[in-house]
């Protein structure tokens, strides 16, 4: 791997580069997001972009794709200027953007939404057997078959993850931009992924390549450029890079304390247990939540984990067994009682499930508070009043310059903090927290870490739910690991990503003969 | 398998409600002793009377699953029928100028629509709301001067019969069915879907969303123009207020909903709109063959289209309309 990376990097330095980006710069309004940015890849190398959340990667990343003109700068291709008005230019010219967010059109099969906006057709007819057929074969490249006839809403969130790359692989791109491709899916399928982009590479593909997770970029880059505040702050052979190097680049401060160890032992009474919980998803669950703890709960995708944090919060409650919560109050049977009893969840998609994106700060902080205090109280007092809702995100450590202004504008870091601020509101003793760093830079994942573990300091329960086993092993106090809707193994702080894959597989039949083998090889390079 | 069964699904609702509004016309039909009405005469006189509010409302269901909704369709029905008549001016010679001439006009009052909701950013519902006042208003005070009938020659359009079955149905079927093609099987319909299923997904793809916009609402504006043509050839004349009598702007929404159309865009089904508009003229004719009074009959239409929309939501647990 490193001799390669080497030969192809030095053989790259010969050829005019295939894209170059020169001081990119972009406002939105008085809000300057990039500040001359250059950029260079060249054919078959892949640089990664890192930053932090809020950085600016995707604003770049949107310029390349013609969806937003930058204020000044220039784009070269082939060493040729180029401007975009309009995304179908960019991708005239070969450039293909796999967006984080999903982008896909619910009701529409997959082969139409691979093949969106440049159907093949015949006689002036869609020719649908060849968008199946290619449609198929892409997404095989990706080691997956999923029937390209399949409406797209129908796919779970990795499913439509591969759909967007396929779409991106059938357009044959010469300039091929991920961003955070690997966030939703599993060992396996990100194994295919990287296979991918290595044949990529060698057919000569100039990728860009957004991410946070360290160890991917490692394996894939050849440069790595890391972005801070909007502006380059530097590029380097990945051959050259250490880790701690780039993260201390991306936040620019070391990362000394990035997991809070627990100040005391662990572990007081119990503030919410449950005894043979099930309902259509879950079976048997035998649980409890400590006070003064943080539990984890590892899974695979569709292990229950997330169906388990859904019953706890009273969103889709247990339908059969028996919970004891700290007020004698039994399961929360809804979301609002749960608020009301002081059971926070945070949900593991905040876009979706948790925030009014076009509302402002304030509006999004005060929504829990609201809910619960008196309706027709003065508008000074509980939800309403500025100065108790500034506090509580002033508290968060939101970074915002104006908290009247909409909460769709913020990095997700901010956005998740704003999820804990509104939870802070009604000072919950247990917290139900599902995938707390999703698409959050490594700044924001420290600070949330800390919060995290100073609630369970002050006396709550914390219960984490997470796709992250890094996360889980360096934050919790046990780690529960479910599997076909069981917990089926409590693990004590220390464990190893072994140790937690090894039970999570186990009782997941129709997984273990697809990619134990992978997984575990996928997580410790040198197994293999 | 899933992607056959999302066919059917769809299908089946045009298929369903076919069969219940025949099923139920005939049974009344029958035991109220009215047995003309279950003639072959009968039966083609029940689908004649979905013609005009079939080719507004397939208009209408083009533009609400681009993700927009039209309401000047009823007043651009008036529109097409005074100007029809005014142009005929009941010489057969004037007849394909008058009707280029009317779809023209009304074809560009469509995509006045469509540039106020992409260039000026109106909001579809504001945009047309507008412009259908202003239509209605100039319809108001020019009438006088726009007075006129329709050439005998032309009434064939609505009264003219080929191997027995009316012209009008057999336009209409032929519009319809070209109309069905153009979404399943050419990318224009597949963009169309795009822009109104998800907007963003569409322009990151590439496609021009406002282009597609203006043309659906040129598409709703031409066939509200048909339909007005259609009522011209029927009554020989037009008048001011027959779109809005006929309200046309409401009951084309709902023919297409009931049809299976989505109101938040994204999904379409012709024979289901087409459907949907039969729904409307069984239950019409079957409460005037029981002799229910016509307020009563309205009150039933709107239970009939809550009902129907809310047992798709309630079958599918996701947003139908």
């Amino acid at each position: 791997m490193q001799t390669t990376t080497e030969r192809r990097f030095g053989a790259a330095k010969e050829d005019v580069p295939l894209l170059q980006m020169v001081g990119i710069s972009k406002s939105f309004g008085q809000v300057e997001v990039l500040q001359g940015i250059d950029l260079t890849c060249t054919a078959g190398t892949l640089t990664a972009i890192c930053g932090e959340n809020g950085a600016g990667k995707s604003t770049l990343m949107n310029i390349l794709g013609g969806v937003f003109a930058p204020s000044a700068g220039e784009i070269y291709i082939d060493g040729q200027a180029i401007s975009f008005t309009h995304p179908s230019e960019a991708k005239a010219r070969g450039i293909a953007v796999i967006h984080q967010e999903l982008n896909l059109l619910p009701h529409r099969s997959v082969a139409d939404n691979i093949f969106l906006g440049r159907e093949p057709v015949r006689f002036g007819m869609l020719d649908r057997r060849r968008m199946n057929r290619d449609s198929a074969a892409a997404l095989r490249r990706l080691g997956s078959d999923i029937d390209p006839r399949t409406p797209c809403g129908a796919l779970s969130i990795a499913e439509q993850q591969l759909v967007e790359i396929a779409r991106a692989l059938t357009e044959e791109a010469r300039i091929l931009v991920f961003d955070e491709p690997t966030a939703a899916l599993d060992e396996s399928e990100t194994r295919a992924l990287f296979g991918l982009i290595g044949e990529l590479k060698a057919a000569g593909v100039a990728m860009l390549y957004i991410s946070h997770r360290m160890a991917e970029i490692r394996e894939l880059a050849d440069r790595i450029s890391v972005i801070k505040d909007g502006r380059r702050v530097a590029t380097m052979a990945a051959a050259e890079a250490s880790i701690d190097n780039v993260i201390q680049l991306m936040v620019g401060r070391a990362l000394g304390d990035f997991f809070p160890q627990p100040a005391s032992a662990p572990g007081g009474e119990s503030l919410l247990s449950v005894r043979g919980g099930g309902n259509a998803q879950l079976r048997g669950i035998d649980l409890d939540v400590r006070s003064g703890e943080i539990l984890g709960i590892a899974g695979l995708e569709g292990s229950g984990k997330a169906a388990l944090a859904r019953a706890l919060a009273g969103v889709d409650p247990f339908q059969c067994g028996e919970v004891e919560a700290f007020d004698r109050l039994g399961a929360p049977r809804s979301p609002r009682q749960a608020a009301r009893r002081g059971i926070a969840a945070i949900p593991d998609d905040r876009k979706r499930d948790g925030l009014g994106l076009s509302q402002s700060l304030r509006n999004n902080v005060g929504l829990t508070l609201r809910a619960v205090t008196n309706p027709l109280a003065s508008a000074t007092s509980g939800g309403r009043s500025h100065r108790r809702l500034d506090a509580l995100l002033a508290e968060t450590e939101v970074r915002c310059a104006d908290f009247g202004m909409p909460v769709g504008e913020l990095s997700g870091g901010n956005q998740q903090k704003v999820m804990f601020a509104r939870w802070r509101a009604v000072a919950p003793r247990v917290w139900i927290v599902s995938e707390p760093t999703r698409g959050i830079d490594v700044g924001a994942r420290a600070a949330i870490y800390r919060m995290l573990r100073g609630f369970a300091e002050a006396g709550g329960a914390v219960l984490v739910v997470s796709s992250d086993l890094m996360e889980l092993i360096g934050l919790c106090d046990r780690i529960g690991v479910m599997a076909a809707g069981q917990l089926v193994a409590e693990l004590p702080r220390g464990t190893s990503e072994d140790e937690i894959i090894r039970h999570a597989m186990r009782h997941d039949p129709p997984q273990v003969g697809r990619s134990q083998g992978q997984a575990l090889s996928a997580r410790d390079g040198d197994a293999a | 398998m899933t992607a056959m069964r999302a066919t059917w699904h769809q299908q089946g609702i045009a298929i369903s409600l076919t069969t219940a509004s025949i099923v139920f016309y005939a049974f009344t039909a029958v035991v109220t002793g009215q047995f003309s009405q279950v003639s072959f005469a009968g039966f083609l006189g029940l689908f004649e009377r979905t013609v005009a509010l079939s080719l507004v409302a397939m208009g209408q269901a083009v533009v609400i699953a681009g993700g927009a909704i039209d309401l000047s369709v009823a007043n651009i029905v008036s529109v097409a029928a005074v100007l029809a008549a005014y142009f005929m001016q009941n010489d057969p010679g004037n007849i394909a100028e008058a009707t280029v001439m009317v779809i023209a006009i009304c074809g560009s009052v469509g995509v006045l629509n469509g540039l106020l909701v992409t260039l000026l950013r109106v909001s579809p519902l504001i945009a047309t709301l507008g412009t259908s006042l202003v239509l209605q208003g100039i319809l108001s005070l020019s009438y006088g001067a726009l007075q006129g009938t329709v050439p005998k020659a032309f009434q064939v359009v609505a009264y003219g019969k080929l191997g027995g079955v009316p012209v009008s149905l057999l336009s209409l079927l032929t519009i319809a069915l070209l109309t069905a093609f153009v979404l399943q099987r050419t990318r224009t319909g597949s963009r169309l879907l795009a822009v109104g299923g998800n907007p963003r997904a569409a322009r990151l793809a590439g496609i021009h969303g406002s282009r597609v916009t203006v043309a659906t609402f040129a598409f709703s504006a031409v066939m509200s123009a048909l339909a007005g043509l259609y009522l011209a050839s029927r009554l020989g004349t037009g008048t001011p207020w027959i779109g809005r009598d006929g309200s046309y702007d409401l009951s084309s929404i709902a023919a297409a909903v009931i049809g299976g159309t989505l109101l938040s865009g994204g999904r379409i089904s012709i024979a289901g709109t087409l459907a949907g508009v039969l729904v409307f003229a069984a239950t019409d004719a079957i409460f005037n063959m029981l002799q229910i009074d016509p307020f009563l009959s309205q009150v039933l239409r709107g239970v009939i289209v809550i009902a129907a929309v809310a047992s798709y939501t309630y079958r599918s647990r996701e947003e139908a309309a």
